[in-house]
């Protein structure tokens, strides 16, 4: 049955099929080039296409070939403990797939992996003539790091100046900031919601939504300004009523730790949503710690996406920084969220996950929260496929009493 | 591979290099010394030398297991350079020491602190500074802060004064050693060098792990005995030269001279990316000269962005210099950025006709069964003139 929620969702996947390397490479110029999050605000005023190549890596373990394309980048002989959206970023620069574009900006965040994705682009022949600018995010988050990474974004912003003869138009960037500032503040509104028992809505349109509002084409657009308020309409009768999500009933409250990957989503977490009433209640994307973008002058702009880029971007949030900071939102969202249990995926390919495993665990021990560390792969199921996953996690849950 | 060299302060300084603590190191502490622990070639000895520490640079000589470290980091998934020094220290093999500082490089490395302040061996003075991960003013300036707050913590922490004076006369200090080790790194030019690699690596191990003018004194006559030293003819089947992260035992070394070859240079964390030019002498702000050193000037981490170019060049020129016929590309499994760079380093190597193997290891010798057969395939490929 078609509801308005299974609509939104489908909505927003239309828009997040546009990260895939067809429509990537049809853009209209000029376009940036980048390994990772760039502060979006930026391209979408400067009027050019961004697109991200560790992105589209990872879209690309989400098609029907994916495993080939895996195998692809394997074969290129890049790292062979790379994670694999890289692996695939990298075997579609080798093999030439990729449009040329007009610049290229990479910066370290918010991984090695996605760094060495940067080195990659950085350092490919066929683009050498391509103008490049390459950012420092720091692995600090106070004011000082905001205006450090503010001032790196502001000479992007002459970067792009010097590289295409335009200039930017910095009332349509404050047009763009307030559009944003509208579009964070409802994802605010839908977490919100999620607090409510049962979740009301399908708690994976949160990150469809972060991913809808940060990565598609449409974003900062009036479009998906409509699509969230939609979303927070129906959210907000869903919590009137009383209702829970669709043909669910809930009965354990957990978070995923991690991405949730190009499979889990439509496999492991639907399952344990729809078999055991489990529900996926937060996971790295959604989890939303939007600020307004200060539009009081330049410098308190720029400060303002110094901010937003190392500590509300939600994968920078969560990779970039301290052990303490990872483990004060697991605490946070635990207790804001009543969830019921921890789940860390501990992809693979993140070290920074890896390297904080048993701080996390202890955490979860002393507050009394069940914790399972999983050690999977989020791009190839076949590195553990969703089945062991489910298995485990439904085991887990029995062990824990929860269910 | 030992050369015949017969030298006490060779002797000496192997030993050194060949376990974590050391007699230098008793003997400063009995004198009421302090020694402080770092990681990561960029983080500047010159301000812990200033401060009258000894920097001693982090490492697992020996080591066989990491397994209480395994608790922390995921062993799968973790570059075992890391996992095996942080194991040394949750076992006890550095208590000399006082204090530590972590240059947070990569994803491993940065977390060593959070699990460290974790653990039992926690001590009071753990601290973390950021290689930046791209280069420009901006970038070095970034860095002079954490250095200015690196150097105020030292200060308070360890009740003592650093002056621009005392880091203008460590900058000396170790400008002369990186001298003295180019120098010893010089006589591996000829084709029958008096030092092999491997000794030298010792050699220059044994400088992350001493007190700096011990060292300096030492350095200075093993190199006025080996001026003296003749050796017999014997060129190498091949020349080669290692690239990639920290390369602080000899054993890859020893394999490649082992098998006929030479190993006369290097590009590593531990040895030649570290001999770089020099820090800039009497500079009234010397802890800019430090971080545009490190920043700027010497050959950069993989981890920063704008790396690649300055050490294509280095290797290029290294390749001249030192006549090599091939390179050997080694990183340990799961680190990324060298991964990356020794990607894009062979595909150019390619391009100018100069073969280069790749290799990914663990950081104990357990996997060197299968270099040494890659290896010694390498250099026949070479020698038979097949590449």
């Amino acid at each position: 049955m078609i509801n308005i929620f299974s609509q939104l969702m489908m909505d927003a996947n239309k828009s997040l099929y546009g990260l895939t390397i067809e429509p990537q490479n049809a853009s209209k110029g000029p376009v940036v080039l980048g390994n990772g999050d760039f502060f979006i605000e930026i391209p979408v005023a400067f009027g050019c296409a961004f697109s991200d190549l560790t992105l589209t890596g990872a879209n690309g373990t989400a098609l029907p070939t994916a495993a080939e394309l895996i195998d692809k980048g394997i074969e290129t002989g890049v790292g062979s403990r790379m994670c694999n959206a890289i692996k695939v970023a990298c075997y579609y620069l080798e093999a030439g797939l990729i449009a040329k574009p007009d610049m290229i900006i990479t910066s370290n965040s918010c991984c090695d992996s996605m760094t060495t994705l940067g080195i990659l682009m950085n350092g490919y022949k066929p683009w050498a003539d391509v103008p490049k600018f390459t950012m420092d995010a720091p692995h600090s988050f106070d004011e000082e790091s905001y205006r450090y990474f503010g001032q790196q974004l502001r000479n992007a912003v002459t970067f792009m100046e010097t590289a295409t003869g335009r200039k930017m138009d910095w009332d349509r960037l404050r047009e763009v900031c307030v559009e944003s500032n509208k579009q964070r503040q409802l994802l605010l509104e839908f977490q919100e919601l999620k607090k409510a028992v049962p979740c009301p809505a399908d708690p994976d349109l949160a990150r469809q939504g972060t991913e809808y509002t940060t990565w598609t084409f449409d974003r900062v657009t009036p479009t998906v300004t409509a699509w969230l308020e939609q979303l927070v309409t129906a959210t907000e009768q869903r919590v009137k009523e009383g209702k829970g999500i669709d043909g669910v009933n809930e009965k354990v409250r957990f978070l995923w730790q991690d991405l949730a990957g190009s499979w889990a989503s439509g496999t492991v977490l639907a399952r344990l949503q729809k078999e055991l009433g489990a529900v996926c209640i937060m996971d790295y994307v959604s989890y939303a710690t939007w600020t307004p973008i200060d539009l009081t002058s330049e410098e308190t702009m720029f400060t303002s996406f110094g901010k937003r880029f190392l500590l509300e971007d939600a994968m920078n949030r969560q990779a970039l920084h301290t052990a303490d900071l990872f483990c004060n939102d697991i605490l946070q969202i635990v207790k804001e969220f009543k969830c019921d249990a921890v789940i860390m995926p501990a992809h693979i390919g993140h070290r920074d996950t890896n390297s904080r495993l048993k701080i996390v665990r202890d955490v979860c021990r002393e507050n009394g929260i069940p914790c399972l560390i999983i050690g999977m792969d989020i791009w190839d199921k076949r590195y553990m496929t969703p089945d062991v996953v489910f298995d485990r996690m439904k085991t887990f849950f029995e062990v824990s009493g929860l269910i | 591979m030992r050369s015949g060299l017969k030298s006490e302060v060779f002797e000496k300084l192997a030993v050194i290099a060949g376990s974590i603590s050391n007699p230098e190191v008793v003997r400063w502490k009995q004198q009421g010394g302090r020694v402080i622990v770092y990681t990561c070639s960029f983080v500047p000895e010159e301000l812990l030398v200033a401060a009258g520490l000894l920097p001693f640079r982090i490492r697992a000589t020996g080591s066989q297991s990491a397994g209480r470290a395994d608790d922390y980091f995921e062993a799968a998934n973790i570059c075992s350079l890391v996992r095996h020094c942080f194991n040394k220290i949750l076992t006890g093999e550095y208590q000399f020491l006082d204090g530590c500082v972590i240059g947070g490089g990569c994803d491993a490395n940065r977390h060593i602190l959070d699990n460290w302040e974790q653990s039992e061996a926690r001590i009071p003075f753990l601290h973390r500074i950021f290689f930046p991960h791209s280069s420009g003013n901006l970038m070095a300036q970034n860095f002079r802060n954490q250095l200015e707050n690196l150097k105020q913590l030292l200060e308070d922490h360890f009740g003592v004064k650093i002056t621009n004076e005392k880091l203008q006369d460590a900058i000396v200090l170790c400008n002369e050693i990186r001298d003295l080790q180019k120098s010893l790194y010089a006589l591996r030019k000829v084709d029958n060098p008096a030092i092999t690699a491997a000794e030298t690596i010792s050699v220059i191990v044994a400088g992350y792990s001493m007190p700096k003018e011990a060292y300096k004194a030492d350095l200075t006559l093993l190199l006025e005995e080996l001026s003296g030293v003749t050796m017999p003819e014997k060129k190498p089947v091949v020349r080669l030269m290692v690239v990639g992260p920290g390369h602080d035992e000899p054993s890859l070394c020893d394999i490649i001279e082992t098998m006929g070859g030479a190993a006369v240079t290097d590009l590593t964390c531990y040895g030649g990316k570290t001999l770089f030019g020099s820090v800039r002498e009497a500079d009234p702000d010397p802890l800019q000269a430090l971080a545009d050193y490190q920043v700027i000037d010497r050959p950069l981490c993989p981890k920063n962005l704008d790396a690649h170019p300055i050490i294509n060049r280095e290797v290029m020129n290294k390749i001249k210099e030192y006549r090599v016929d091939g390179l050997i590309g080694q990183s340990y499994l799961c680190c990324e950025t060298w991964s990356g760079e020794l990607f894009v380093l062979q595909k150019e190597l390619k391009e100018a006709g100069i073969p280069m193997l790749r290799i990914e290891r663990e950081y104990t010798s357990d996997s060197l069964g299968q270099v040494q057969t890659r290896v010694q395939a390498f250099i026949e490929t070479i020698s038979g003139g097949l590449l």
